[in-house]
């Protein structure tokens, strides 16, 4: 299956195309394969979800205005699925390196140092994202266990959406792992 | 370690963060997690992630995958180009209604897609080569597609404007409005040049034709005619009424208040996917599968963005950082224009580095209480920061539209595309000029359509 994507397509420009390529060690390469798919299955689910999202806004218009309903839980359901479907991708996004950066440095550095560099900006970033995936799942729990629910007249549990940005966040901090890790197994990285 | 110490290196490291290339997203999130961890009390890291929930959990935020939606569906479809052809057709007559055909392309498209990039591309594509073709150099040919993209940020619905009215606590209704006037003076200000800049080739061709000289005597196309009859006018019309259908309907259902914005940007997006299907049989999951998947890529990467974005002018704003620098400027007592040309001047610097999205995010709490202080409109301020924006997108050294010509007519060299913008930089420059002597271009129509503001 392709996606077929076109970088600089729909505006969204890609400051370094470089990708994982060849992953070098073969546990690496079996990894890089697993993940590969699981983001593929899972931007089936987002795309079906931003779909359902605009579907739902737009009925809450016709609810309002051609049958009168009193829209309540429109809103919210739109805000869990975006939610959804932004964290969820946020690993596959990253697959192709889509979370653009400056990268002006990189032309002046050498081959070495932009090694280093690579290192850094992955190390960093999954640390991050490790951190904010624990902290989501912390969250989740204490959601689910106190029964936290959001504020509104409709008040849906709030685990739900704890647990798909914590899912998706674990989801990205393992894709940056993964690419820090060939990088670190495979020393004669490309680029 | 006192209150600007940490605020300078609060900026100082997020610099040095950017530069080492790391993903906006991730470094902005990283910078303020590590200023959290050693100067705000433990309990702020336990709430780190229910606190980007809530701010990015706003149905006004999340509307901008559904605007992404809308652009994504029209963008991939043959729209720009029936779009493109109808208005030259219509336009044919008129001297240099060539360039006018492709500014007002450029801004109907930018209307419903939402993005610049997006209509570079879209009318580019065929604006482009169809202006060379008849002769236009092709640095102007350039200039204008690049500049008549960049209507994309300020006309309705814009994204930049929905975090403006996020972070500046401003009715988006009223942002959205204030943006047609000044749109439209661009594009009269784009279209008058054009025709300007039409009729000195033109001359230039025809001397050159006339006195007969070896080289330059050849016979510019710009010399010949092209009519269109009638009946190819009326034939191009059904293709591209369902588009003006779909603009006209989604602001009257938003400013007829029938529907809330984030409602007309899911309105938006499935009335575009209707019309696909409908008008060029856009329908099998197949075709509609790379819609979504752009979508995607796009929203989410820019949703990562204004979520961490967030974050971090929410620890600027918890260690006081953001005040301080409020009340620094405040204290100035700069001459209120002088003021408002220096935050410019930094919105422009920073947009080197930073996309839009950020730069909105992260210097509002800045910049906004001087401003406010000095007695400026702050929908109007928010229009003007938007055209000092949509100039970044063309001016060197970052120019995002200039990358996506130079993608789309690889074969103009980049000296004369940087030329080609130039002139419509002035012509922006020169809108703000206009602005800032009669603001009511922009606040005039939401006082006509919203009441006046409280």
């Amino acid at each position: 299956m392709s996606h077929g994507f076109d970088v600089g397509e729909a505006g969204l420009e890609l400051h370094d195309p470089e990708t994982l390529g060849d992953a070098g060690h073969p546990a690496v390469a079996v990894l890089d394969r697993a993940l590969k798919l699981v983001n593929r299955l899972v931007m089936v689910p987002c795309m079906l979800a931003v779909f359902l999202a605009a579907a739902i806004l737009t009925y809450s218009v016709a609810a309002r205005y051609f049958f009168k309903i009193p829209t309540e839980w429109q809103d919210e359901t739109a805000i869990f699925l975006l939610m959804g479907a932004t964290f969820f991708s946020g690993a596959y996004v990253q697959s192709f390196r889509g979370h653009v950066g400056v990268e002006a440095v990189a032309g002046l550095l050498g081959r070495r140092a932009n090694r280093f560099r690579m290192m850094f900006v992955e190390a960093v970033s999954f640390a991050f994202c490790a951190f904010f995936a624990w902290k989501s799942w912390t969250l989740f729990a204490e959601a689910l266990h106190e029964g936290h629910s959001s504020n509104s007249t409709w008040g849906p549990p709030l685990w739900i959406p704890y647990s798909l940005m914590a899912a998706g966040m674990t989801l990205l901090a393992v894709q940056l792992a993964l690419e820090l890790t060939s990088r670190l197994v495979n020393k004669e990285a490309p680029k | 370690m006192s209150g600007s110490v940490i605020g300078i290196s609060y900026g100082v490291i997020t610099l040095l963060v950017m530069f080492s290339g790391m993903p906006i997203a991730f470094g902005l999130g990283a910078v303020a997690v590590g200023f959290m961890y050693f100067f705000m009390p433990g309990s702020a890291l336990d709430t780190v992630t229910q606190n980007v929930y809530e701010e990015m959990a706003s149905i006004t935020l999340l509307s901008i995958p559904l605007f992404i939606l809308k652009g994504a569906a029209i963008g991939k479809s043959p729209a720009g180009k029936d779009l493109y052809s109808a208005m030259h057709a219509w336009m044919s007559k008129i001297p240099g209604g060539l360039g006018i055909a492709n500014v007002f392309a450029c801004a109907l498209f930018a209307a419903m897609s939402g993005s610049s990039p997006a209509t570079c591309s879209a009318i580019g594509s065929a604006g482009i080569p169809e202006m060379r073709m008849r002769g236009y150099s092709p640095g102007f040919a350039a200039g204008i597609i690049a500049a008549g993209g960049t209507l994309g940020i300020l006309l309705p619905p814009s994204i930049t404007m929905i975090l403006y009215a996020v972070a500046a606590e401003q009715s988006l209704g009223r942002l959205f409005l204030a943006g047609i006037g000044p749109g439209i003076l661009l594009v009269g200000l784009f279209a008058g040049y054009a025709v300007y800049r039409y009729r000195k080739e033109y001359t230039t061709a025809k001397v050159a034709y006339q006195s007969g000289g070896t080289s330059a005597g050849a016979k510019s196309a710009m010399l010949d005619d092209h009519v269109y009859t009638m009946a190819e006018k009326v034939e191009m019309l059904p293709r591209v009424v369902p588009f003006v259908v779909l603009l006209i309907g989604v602001m009257v259902a938003l400013y007829g208040g029938y529907a809330t914005p984030s409602e007309t940007a899911g309105l938006g997006g499935i009335l575009a996917l209707v019309l696909i299907a409908v008008v060029y049989g856009i329908r099998t999951p197949k075709q509609l599968q790379p819609i979504l998947s752009s979508t995607i890529k796009e929203s989410t990467m820019l949703m990562f963005i204004i979520g961490m974005s967030l974050l971090y002018s929410y620890v600027m704003s918890s260690l006081h950082i953001s005040q301080d620098a409020a009340q620094a400027v405040v204290a100035m007592h700069l001459p209120k224009w002088l003021l408002l040309a220096t935050i410019l001047v930094m919105v422009v610097v920073l947009g080197f580095f930073l996309p839009p999205v950020s730069i909105i995010l992260m210097t509002a709490p800045i910049v906004l209480p001087p401003l406010k202080d000095a007695g400026f409109d702050l929908i109007w301020f928010g229009v003007v920061m938007t055209i000092v924006m949509e100039m970044g997108l063309i001016h060197p050294p970052v120019g995002l539209n200039i990358f996506v010509i130079k993608n789309i007519a690889p074969d103009i060299p980049l000296k004369d595309v940087i030329w080609g913008v130039m002139p419509f930089l002035g012509l922006m420059f020169l809108a703000i000029l206009l602005m800032c002597f009669v603001p009511g271009i922009a606040t005039a129509l939401p006082d006509l359509v919203m009441g006046a503001p409280k």
